[in-house]
């Protein structure tokens, strides 16, 4: 796998972005790459909770500390790949769940977001050039704002977390030509939380389902994830991809991640999944 | 005797008093001549008579035209770039670059300077900006 920048995002919130990322980021890990997982949501972090059971020690920087040039890099990252006997290395950079924290995020200026798009395309290089990890993954928070267009702009594939929800398809719409065509970011579209009966259906009735999206969004759709109640019913500590391995939601997954580890951001002509799609 | 130390401090008093009235005249000079420079710029130069320096925050970005986002968004990821630099990135042809990052100095979000034979263009830093 070519080392990247995934930034996943969604236009509306409770899609499962930060289940998606989570578990990705797990699956490869678990396949012994070495990844970063990023929570820039630092409206409503999550990634602390989801990673309770294996953040060992208190956290000393969070990644907000970094943004502000409080901490290195590399001081902001917590592994916890021994925690969950991840075969790659799994770093967190995590945001501060304090309501200091997340006030102070929300009162920052524009010349603030500057410099924090600045760190980051500076955080990609330390990542790939210094730490040896292959892929980084940045977790968003849902709609325009100025941390996740941060995220869309810093990274090279842009995963988009749609569900079928007719308002949510019209606002995904926008997004994808206001937001993602403007940078020009590779952009693809995971729909998740798909009707259960899907489950059921042919492999050409899911294909169908794609085409037709693809032809609504006017983007390539990268996969289907049905709605699982286990999933949805599992604690927000629990990590998937290690406590139920062989669920069909991570089997799903597992294309996903396969498929986008594929994606060559930056030569479509070259890239497998891409050159069907587009 | 007397009188003459009195005239002595009245003099002293009085080259005090020329000092800060040339100091004042001085300062009023000065702020006729920014005040100059503000009206002759127009909206080029902001009160202090710097160049007026915008952020190239993704929102504002997103309010440029698609050529010239293209650029800013390549210094944003090199931080500082020649024409050439940029021209490898966006793949276009290296005095197209130089154009469109001239007009973003222009229009405030860049800054560019000379080191030896190169010229650089970069995004200043809008928090020492602000310092």
């Amino acid at each position: 796998m070519r080392k990247k920048v995934l930034s996943i995002h969604s236009s509306r919130g409770g899609t499962g972005k930060t289940v998606i990322a989570t578990n990705l980021a797990a699956i490869y890990a678990i396949k012994g790459l070495n990844v970063a997982l990023l929570d820039l949501d630092f409206r409503a972090p999550s990634l602390v909770d989801v990673f309770s059971k294996g953040i060992r020690e208190p956290v000393r920087h969070w990644l907000n500390d970094f943004l502000d040039g409080r901490c290195k890099a590399e001081q902001a990252l917590t592994d916890v790949s021994k925690a969950y006997g991840l075969k790659g290395k799994l770093l967190l950079g995590l945001a501060n769940p304090a309501i200091e924290a997340i006030r102070n995020t929300m009162e920052k200026s524009r010349a603030w977001e500057v410099t924090a798009v600045k760190k980051l395309f500076s955080l990609r290089s330390t990542l790939f050039d210094n730490m040896d990890i292959d892929c980084c993954i940045i977790d968003t928070s849902p709609g325009f704002q100025y941390t996740s267009i941060n995220a869309v702009v810093s990274s090279d594939i842009s995963v988009v977390i749609a569900t079928l929800d007719s308002l949510e398809l019209k606002a995904l719409r926008n997004m994808l030509v206001e937001l993602y065509d403007a940078f020009a970011k590779r952009t693809v579209v995971l729909i998740n939380k798909v009707f259960p009966e899907t489950r059921a259906w042919s492999s050409e009735k899911q294909k169908n389902l794609i085409s037709k999206m693809e032809k609504v969004l006017k983007h390539p759709v990268i996969g289907v994830v049905p709605c699982y109640c286990d999933v949805l019913q599992a604690k927000r500590t629990s990590l998937l991809a290690v406590d139920m391995p062989f669920h069909p939601f991570l089997r799903n997954l597992e294309e996903v991640a396969e498929k986008l580890g594929s994606i060559n951001e930056k030569n479509a002509e070259e890239d497998v999944f891409c050159k069907a799609k587009l | 005797m007397k009188v003459e130390l009195l005239l002595k401090k009245l003099v002293d008093k009085l080259d005090l008093v020329n000092q800060k009235l040339d100091s004042l005249i001085e300062l009023n000079e000065k702020i006729l001549k920014t005040q100059e420079e503000f009206l002759r710029a127009g909206s080029d130069k902001n009160h202090f008579g710097t160049e007026l320096k915008l952020e190239p925050d993704v929102m504002s970005l997103l309010s440029l035209p698609s050529s010239l986002r293209k650029t800013a968004m390549v210094l944003l990821k090199l931080e500082k770039a020649t024409a050439e630099d940029l021209a490898r990135e966006t793949k276009r042809l290296r005095p197209v670059e130089s154009a469109y990052a001239n007009q973003l100095v222009r229009m405030g979000y860049l800054s560019k300077k000379r080191e030896g034979r190169e010229v650089y263009f970069y995004i200043e830093s809008p928090m020492e900006i602000r310092k």
